[in-house]
């Protein structure tokens, strides 16, 4: 019995089923997808004292031209105190949007099936650091079936670099920790190509780190020695790592390609401010190859995060220091030829694209002790439009206006996404009895 | 035209498309042999008293303790995503059939989501059809209520769609990996359905040698 490759095949019979595709580019396989037009950005925004109400927050922004609420907030739910809010995800079957606080390391589950215009919060997950067995600062929340596989970014021993992913059921059990290996500690993404079996993560650097103000750490020489510059190849379905890759500088964001036959990921280095590919060689193992340059690396113009597009042709790269997007064509992956930019505020941090590529999105804060200050300190969601050629304006929310914080990771919601997708005979699900893998500590809002 | 599962030809018929489709195109990657890996649980799930072809009460599970299953929801008016999930399952039972050691201990159980429609007599139908060698039991349940609280244990998802005579049940395809104590030890979607893997899962959580 040979397996078949199944996982493109059904991939391929399951978008027969959806008839138009709106999302981002750069989700797990695993996640369902929407279906139209975008209703919602969901924008996962750190607190800032004295603005508002002061708390991290979710914020609901209209997205849809034909909605009475496009450009406008929607909603906001707090979730009380600032956490360090930075990064989440859905999990695979979207009902809900688990959004982590890299200060503590609390994870904010959303629900936002109930009614996607208005997300509640269902219940705050409390026990990482302990369950985790010390892992600190919860960043990227990747789904795959039933579960959610969450990078750190430090640990609770000294606060430095050395961390773990941590596997989590749906329902918030606790399934395993996963350290990363050794000569390869540091962690920040993690994606998954299921067709390769393979897993690629990132490297950042310790919360000693992350909480400093950036001038101060820029200038302290010993702290800056403490970044990650590997990337790690793991059997995915073993989560065993086979191969670390020497990426010097803080190889943060990674992005497969979609193409069935596109063997190969991006990343950029966020201190030497490099484009890298990440290649599959014909022996099955992989190499890191340094392609271009980002902006001026003597500059330090800091690339943040990147996103492909769905036919693997551009890919908008984001740095924050300039508040620039560089839009490279990646059709050539080992030759990517920049073919636009565009400055989008005073710093830009995150960028998210829909499926069929016509809309991007921008968001402007990195960390609430790296972003700056003064004039420079605009924070907004910036919506533009994209024709292949050129980013054009179509709305903008300025989150200090709305006394909101700053604006961070954004993820796509649809109102009526969920609209019959109730369970047959529509009751709750049950309360369960744990298995003896570990404990469940949440407690409800 | 209504897609349809109203017999095992459209089954056999993808079957062997992708039989060949095998031959013709050689995997990407070796999956990680049987024991080399850890599959701890990731949930719990009851057991639940659905009816079987005969239309008499049968357990989901009802497994001995050395047995696992493998769990999949499906429902005849299903086009898309259920004719895999059958097949995969297929397959399984065939190269079960053929390794006695293990046949015995592994159960494959095929549900519907759709117990108004598939009753206890048309699940027969497809049992017939597709035509078990080993322990493969295709089950419904009693009314729509029951079902949901099967769904909701598992956590599968599903969307009622379509018109009253042409239902639809738009759902992401999942297989699970129960074991004994009712613990899942894998959830399978369409992103990641691999026979041997599946094979391989199943081995290291029996733990026993290939």
């Amino acid at each position: 019995m040979q397996p078949t490759r199944l996982v493109v095949l059904v991939a391929a019979l399951c978008a027969l089923a959806a008839p138009a595709r709106a999302d981002e580019t750069c989700q797990s396989p695993y996640l369902q997808k929407l279906t139209a037009q975008e209703d919602f950005v969901y924008v996962w925004t750190l607190g800032v004292d004295g603005l508002g109400d002061g708390s991290d927050k979710l914020v609901t922004i209209g997205a849809n031209p034909a909605r009475p609420d496009y450009g406008k907030v929607v909603s906001s739910v707090s979730v009380g105190g600032r956490h360090e809010a930075h990064h989440g995800g859905f999990t695979d079957d979207r009902r809900q949007l688990w959004m982590g606080g890299l200060d503590d390391s609390a994870i904010y589950v959303f629900d936002v099936a109930t009614d996607p215009a208005k997300p509640k919060l269902a219940r705050i997950q409390t026990d990482f650091v302990e369950a985790t067995g010390g892992v600190v600062g919860p960043h990227t929340f990747y789904p795959i079936p039933g579960r959610m596989l969450i990078t750190g970014l430090s640990n609770a021993t000294d606060g430095g670099g050395r961390t773990g992913i941590a596997e989590y059921s749906d329902e918030g059990r606790f399934v395993r920790t996963l350290w990363m290996p050794a000569g390869a500690e540091y962690g920040y993404d993690l994606r998954v190509n299921a067709n390769l079996n393979r897993m690629l993560t990132s490297s950042f650097t310790g919360k000693k780190n992350y909480m400093r103000k950036l001038p101060e750490l820029i200038g302290d020489a010993e702290a800056m020695k403490h970044f990650g510059d590997t990337m790690v190849v793991w059997d995915y379905h073993a989560r065993k790592p086979l191969q670390t890759l020497a990426v010097p500088g803080a190889p943060l964001e990674i992005r497969w390609a979609l193409g069935p036959r596109h063997f190969y990921a991006f990343t950029a280095s966020a201190l030497t401010s490099k484009l890298w590919g990440v290649f599959r060689k014909d022996d099955g193992s992989f190499e890191a190859v340094e392609l271009a340059p980002i902006g001026d690396p003597a500059k330090t113009p800091l690339p943040v995060d990147i996103s492909l597009s769905a036919d693997d042709r551009f890919l908008f790269v984001s740095t924050f220091m300039d508040g620039t997007s560089h839009v490279y064509d990646v059709s050539n992956p080992r030759a990517p030829k920049l073919v636009h930019e565009r400055k989008i505020g005073s710093q830009l941090n995150m960028v998210s694209q829909t499926w069929d590529g016509k809309r991007v999105y921008f968001t402007s804060s990195l960390l609430a002790n790296w972003d700056k200050t003064g004039a420079d300190g605009e924070q907004f969601l910036r919506a533009f439009s994209w024709d292949g050629e050129k980013l054009e304006p179509l709305f903008a929310v300025d989150f200090t206006a709305e006394k909101l914080g700053r604006p961070h990771i954004m993820h796509f919601g649809q109102a009526s996404f969920f609209t019959g997708r109730e369970r047959p005979g529509g009751e709750a699900p049950q309360e369960k009895a744990p298995p003896d893998a570990g404990p469940r500590v949440a407690r409800t809002p | 035209m209504r897609p349809c599962l109203r017999g095992a030809v459209g089954v056999a018929a993808l079957l062997g498309a992708w039989t060949a489709s095998a031959a013709d195109d050689p995997p990407l990657f070796v999956p990680p042999p049987p024991g080399s890996y850890a599959l701890p649980a990731i949930d719990r799930v009851h057991e639940h008293m659905l009816l079987g072809p005969d239309g008499g009460k049968a357990p989901l599970l009802g497994l001995a303790p050395d047995q696992v299953a493998l769990v999949s929801f499906v429902y005849r008016a299903c086009g898309d995503a259920c004719p895999l999930a059958l097949a995969t399952l297929q397959r399984l039972d065939r190269h079960l059939a053929a390794t006695p050691t293990l046949a015995r201990r592994v159960r494959l159980v095929t549900v519907s989501f759709d117990p108004s429609h598939d009753t206890p007599e048309r699940m027969g139908e497809l049992a017939r059809g597709l035509g078990p060698h080993a322990d493969w039991r295709f089950l419904t349940a009693r009314d729509e209520a029951s079902m949901a609280a099967v769904l909701a244990d598992f956590g599968q998802d599903a969307l009622r769609a379509g018109a009253p005579d042409a239902p639809a049940i738009r759902h992401v395809l999942k297989l699970f990996l129960v074991d004994a104590r009712g613990d899942v030890r894998n959830v399978y979607s369409s992103g990641f359905l691999n026979d041997e893997i599946l094979w391989n899962d199943v081995v290291t959580v029996l733990g026993v040698a290939r």
